[in-house]
């Protein structure tokens, strides 16, 4: 062997043109461009687009309670308040419920119907949201009118509960593979020192503390960005923000409106070449709606050990 | 002697008896709670299946629908959405395994943990902010108008996360040894990744496309105001200005007008429909998911 084949071979290169090698290496980064672009062009449009609506309003488009298009008076506070009040009271109804389920599924369940349960727990978490909301409005709405004597049943409470059980598979899976990955040794140490079947669960389930938070986090994520469902049982009031700290609990029972269904409103077809502020505003909402769920989700990919991060879930 | 022990054991730090009444509390706290989720679940799903059997004639999905939606059947919904998905998953194929190829093998550890971090922000943007998007972009700024191609280049920009990453993960499951026995060969990376690796990988592939698809199919949210009317549209004829029919957006209409007893069945139906296309998807995934070297490793 000459010198210059040997360092030929060293250097991975194969004697003459490999066409096959140079193809799908330029394919394959072309379209990772892509991906990279189409990231880059949406979040490029929130900013942009919606770059009108911040010169011209301001602060006040985050802080503002009116929304009113024909006297151009965008305020996002009562959506925010929707959003945010609506995603709290699904966890906190949720995330009980769901973490009990995991922990039922991996700590107690024999193994072939643990399979099952999870396998049940996926196939529950890829349920179109539309099949929620059509649920939603033919037993909830109803249910919520007759129990809470609201008139219209058409709630944040009535949104809430809906989220509360699409999340819950989401939060249970997630919490689940998070238990799984416990080593078993930790169980196996635990009971060896007499600790009672329970308090072994809760020392796996502290061990799995930053799965846990994360698994939240991700239904948070997903509870932030639901559209269809709430928006056909949450009413879609405008404007709709509790005058006090103490008002917040009736508030939940009256009608209202989330950034999401804002925007899945016919809001978005009015505003398109309105001469003023109105469609900027609209995508300024959009903007703050993602800056919510992108810090949410970041954090909770954070706190998630596994290499991709959302292999289990992957909604 | 019990009586000892009892007072013995109260004094000590952990107490047996109170310890197990507790241990048994928590026990049964947890499995009521868990129980109750998971019958809730199963209600949900007997809910539509039950409702949904009333509406679904044989012949409900191949009838088109008439009567604004309340008659007839769900024929041309069942191909706006069969279409739309189609061609949303054949035009992600592409875009996915490049992603997936150079994450995996052709990037560096820096470029790889950026492009895992994006394809999780990208996974969680709501599906709404992709239908205004497209309205935007690709309804007005390009000019395509409604259509089903807006329709399925956002689903198939919606899906691409979740099926670069089942690859991705199926592709990192490929033995080191593989990959450098085919290296040693005298394999161009580029090679490797395509005549090795991809082969190997393929599992991943349809696992992500289907559980993508399933996805796709379900979402009503990006289509609103890109792809869908309620009626008037069938079989698509051309690119622009295009819109179809579509089974989600179907439901969604008619379940507003839920008032009226026909549409609310004729919406049960729809639903069944939708469940049933969106579980098949789902089902055919499932044997794919651990498949040779990752079942090898346990």
């Amino acid at each position: 062997m000459t010198r210059s084949s040997v360092s030929q071979a060293l250097s991975g290169r194969p004697t003459g043109h490999d066409r096959l090698d140079v193809c799908v290496r330029s394919g394959a980064w072309l379209g990772f461009s892509a991906f990279a672009a189409s990231l880059l062009g949406l979040t490029s449009f929130l900013v942009i687009k919606s770059a009108p609506a911040w010169r011209a309003h301001g602060a006040e488009l985050v802080s503002g309670s009116m929304w009113h298009y024909p006297t151009e008076s965008f305020g996002a506070l009562a959506m925010t308040f929707g959003t945010i009040s609506v995603t709290v009271c699904a966890l906190l109804l949720a995330t009980p419920f769901a973490v009990a389920t995991a922990t039922v599924v991996s700590e107690v369940m024999p193994g072939r119907l643990a399979a099952l349960a999870r396998t049940g727990l996926e196939l529950l978490v890829g349920i179109p949201s539309v099949v929620f909301g059509l649920i939603g409005i033919l037993f909830l709405v109803p249910a919520v009118r007759g129990i809470f004597g609201s008139p219209s049943g058409e709630t944040l409470l009535t949104g809430s509960l809906l989220l509360a059980v699409m999340i819950l598979p989401t939060v249970a899976s997630l919490s689940e593979s998070a238990l799984r990955s416990v080593p078993l040794e930790l169980r196996l140490a635990a009971r060896a020192l007499g600790l009672t079947r329970a308090e072994t669960t809760l020392q796996v389930l502290a061990a799995s503390w930053r799965g846990q938070i994360s698994a939240v986090l991700l239904g948070v994520g997903r509870a932030l960005g639901e559209t269809i469902a709430v928006f056909l049982v949450i009413g879609r009031a405008d404007g709709r923000l509790p005058t006090s700290l103490a008002d917040i609990p009736t508030s939940l029972l009256r009608a209202g409106q989330t950034l999401t269904t804002k925007l899945g409103g016919s809001e978005v077809a009015i505003a398109y070449g309105s001469t003023g502020t109105h469609e900027a505003a609209l995508i300024a909402l959009a903007a703050i709606l993602f800056a919510m769920v992108a810090l949410v989700v970041v954090l909770g990919n954070r706190l998630r050990r596994r290499g991709l991060g959302m292999g289990e879930v992957v909604q | 002697m019990t009586g000892a022990g009892a007072t013995a054991g109260r004094n000590l730090p952990g107490r047996t008896g109170a310890r197990r009444r507790t241990a048994r509390w928590i026990e049964l706290a947890c499995c009521g709670a868990a129980g109750l989720a998971l019958l809730v679940l199963v209600l949900l799903i007997g809910a539509v299946l039950w409702k949904g059997a009333g509406a679904v004639r044989p012949a409900f999905l191949w009838q088109p629908s008439t009567d604004a939606g309340v008659g007839g059947g769900v024929r041309y919904q069942l191909v706006g959405t069969v279409w739309m998905t189609a061609c949303a998953a054949a035009l992600v194929v592409p875009l996915a395994l490049a992603v997936a190829l150079v994450a995996t093998q052709f990037a560096g550890q820096r470029l790889a943990s950026l492009a895992r971090s994006g394809l999780q922000l990208l996974n969680a943007v709501p599906s709404i902010l992709f239908g205004l998007f497209g309205f935007v972009v690709f309804v007005h700024g390009l000019g395509w108008g409604k259509s089903w191609l807006t329709g399925s280049v956002l689903l198939a920009w919606m899906i691409l996360p979740t099926v670069s990453v089942t690859l991705s993960e199926a592709m990192e499951a490929v033995p080191r040894e593989v990959t450098d026995a085919a290296r040693a060969l005298g394999l161009s990376r580029g090679r490797c990744a395509w005549q090795v690796v991809v082969p190997h990988s393929l599992h991943g592939l349809w696992r992500g496309l289907l559980l993508g698809v399933a996805r796709a199919a379900g979402e009503t949210a990006p289509l609103l105001f890109t792809a869908v009317v309620f009626s008037g549209a069938t079989v698509p004829n051309g690119i622009r200005n295009e819109p179809v029919l579509a089974l989600p957006y179907h439901v969604f209409v008619l379940s507003q007008d839920s008032y009226d007893p026909a549409a609310e069945t004729a919406a049960w139906g729809a639903a069944l429909a939708l469940l049933g296309v969106v579980l098949l998807m789902l089902t055919l995934a499932l044997p794919l998911r651990r498949r040779a070297f990752e079942e090898a490793r346990g």
